[in-house]
């Protein structure tokens, strides 16, 4: 069966400036695969590549070289795009036309039969929230009404594939719960979901799997806690009941050591561990807990750009 | 889904969204300058009101609906690049022509709605006021139209592939020019440069030939029109149109949305 998406040597180059042309690297060899029904995470800094992946995944660009399938088929094939349903960050839906109305537009567009038009459109906006709020132009919604209106229209063709570029920024709490469960509705449907956010508590509380992108490149790629288990060589201890003296004969051996009324809590890399736990018993200390060191996916994120060069929340182009 | 139902929707909402956004205004501006034009006629002429009536009537109506044409043409695709509105449409399965006509369709019906408005308010204020309605109205009102179809074809073209600013400059450029080509024409056929000759006889056919489609001045002077010359004219718009089209959509579908 076919990925609901593949890329294999992406690369996208795209030329700025004027009258001398520069040429930006957005992508460079990017391979990725999303499988059917998981919940796929995209990271990355501003200008990473993520939204560039995204177009091209949406024929709204076209690839320098390599190539992208959704579910083994070329963007530029309608057919393809038909299993997709996406929204874009900021979204900005045509503010003379009512939600019900763009909604209906985009339901037409993604080929609803007429028959069923009024039902599914009625079925999309109540369950983003919209109600009779539908009702209204969108040039006076708010911009949780505008995200939600715009993620109605992503739904609205069932589709197969939901691309979403940061679905949830700038959103209230209760919006974002929305957002947040109807992904895991979605998910449950057997509906393969790419996320891309910046907001990586939802990331981690979502994503099936995750791909780390800086530079044009796919950096990392696995399940939450594989990357994060995965990149941690340190190990941490708690210590009850050590004294005061022992911590110069820890320091030499430990990155970085805290006392906690009580408990001493150090870390230490891998390699060190046994001449840490020598030290220790020497001087009749009490480890309570010994565990490998777990990152957040955040310190993971940052470490990884930090590793690359680039600095957080930089723009490569 | 047939790409006929995908253009079908994007002319409809197309049309609802301009009718909604500034037209009705427009429209209600002319009904104003027409009847005031019309008391400010009646007072100032004498046995020649029939002439200033249609003169003044199809002037206005021409002005108005080629500034919406051009400003609706150019507009309209830059401003969905701009707004990103573009993604979430051409990212469904259908075909970047079908957007384009699509569009040009509801941009086409937004402007031949004014168009008719204004017509209805002309002819009524001449019923009003017992001026006869001749048939040299209409066909100068179908040229009015046909020059509406073009322009908003050239600037569909122009749009497709730059800013706002630059298709609204190049499409009322090409608007002026249209009507002068006629005396390009013959300023190329008595250039003594062959050079300047040949360039001359380029332009004049590669241009779009608006003069082909003003039947104004005759409507003014009730001179009738040749049917003949008309659908000749008819045929000239539509077939300048298509290729303008075939431009945009050509265009269109090798662009880039950054």
């Amino acid at each position: 069966m076919a990925a609901a998406i593949q890329t294999e040597q992406l690369s996208k180059t795209y030329s700025v400036g004027f009258p001398v042309r520069k040429k930006v690297l957005a992508l460079q060899g990017l391979d990725l695969k999303v499988e059917e029904g998981e919940i796929y995470g995209l990271l990355g800094p501003n200008g990473a590549g993520k939204s560039t992946t995204i177009k091209l995944t949406l024929n709204l660009i076209r690839p320098t070289s390599g190539s992208v399938k959704v579910f083994g088929l070329d963007p530029s094939e309608p057919k393809a795009r038909a299993q997709i349903g996406f929204l874009p960050e900021n979204p900005a839906p045509y503010e003379y036309l009512t939600g019900v109305e763009f909604v209906t537009l985009a339901a037409q567009l993604v080929g609803v039969p007429s028959g069923e038009l009024k039902s599914r459109v009625s079925e999309v906006v109540e369950k983003v929230g919209m109600g009779t709020a539908a009702a209204l132009q969108i040039r006076r919604y708010s911009k949780g009404m505008i995200q939600r209106i715009s993620l109605a229209q992503a739904l609205v063709g069932r589709p197969k594939l939901l691309i979403l570029d940061e679905p949830t920024s700038g959103l209230d709490v209760l919006g974002r719960q929305l957002i947040r469960d109807v992904i895991v509705e979605e998910r449950k449907k057997g509906t393969a979901v790419l996320f891309c956010s910046h907001i990586i508590p939802d990331v981690e509380a979502l994503c099936d799997r995750v791909a780390l992108v800086i530079g044009g490149k796919n950096i990392r790629t696995g399940t939450v806690s594989s990357l994060i288990e995965s990149d941690s060589n340190q190990v941490e201890l708690v210590i009850d009941g050590a004294v005061a003296a022992l911590d110069e004969k820890l320091r030499p051996h430990v990155k970085q050591l805290d006392r906690l009324s009580e408990r001493v809590v150090v870390r230490c890399e891998e390699s060190a561990t046994n001449t840490v736990l020598k030290v220790l018993l020497e001087a009749n200390a009490r480890v309570v807990k010994l565990q490998r060191t777990k990152f957040t996916l955040e310190e993971l994120f940052i470490k990884a750009v930090k590793e690359s060069g680039q600095a957080v929340g930089s723009s490569m182009s | 889904m047939s790409a006929f139902n995908g253009m079908l929707a994007l002319a409809v909402n197309g049309f609802r969204e301009s009718r909604r956004n500034r037209v009705t205004v427009v429209v209600y501006l002319f009904a104003a300058i027409l009847i005031f034009a019309a008391t400010f006629a009646l007072e100032m002429t004498v046995g020649t009101f029939e002439r200033v009536m249609t003169d003044l009537g199809l002037g206005v109506i021409s002005i108005i609906t080629v500034v919406l044409t051009i400003f609706l043409g150019s507009g309209l695709i830059p401003r969905e690049i701009e707004r990103r509105t573009i993604f979430m449409i051409v990212s469904k399965p259908v075909a970047r022509s079908s957007f384009v006509v699509g569009r040009l369709l509801g941009n086409l019906l937004t402007s031949f709605f004014v168009l008719v408005i204004m017509a209805v308010l002309l002819i009524g204020q001449m019923v009003v006021e017992g001026t006869p309605i001749r048939e040299s109205l209409v066909v100068a009102l179908i040229g009015i139209a046909l020059e509406v179809l073009v322009l908003s074809c050239v600037s569909f073209a122009f749009a497709a592939g730059s800013s706002q600013f630059v298709s609204a400059v190049c499409c009322s450029g090409l608007y002026f020019l249209g009507h002068l080509s006629t005396d390009l024409y013959k300023f190329a056929d008595r250039a003594k440069s062959p050079v300047l000759g040949f360039l001359g006889k380029v332009a004049y056919y590669v241009l779009p030939n608006l003069d082909r489609l003003d039947f104004k001045g005759r409507a003014t002077y009730a001179d009738p029109t040749p049917w003949s010359e008309l659908g000749g004219s008819v045929v000239y718009a539509i077939g300048y149109s298509v290729v303008m089209i075939v431009i945009a959509t050509a265009v269109f579908e090798r662009r880039d949305f950054k």
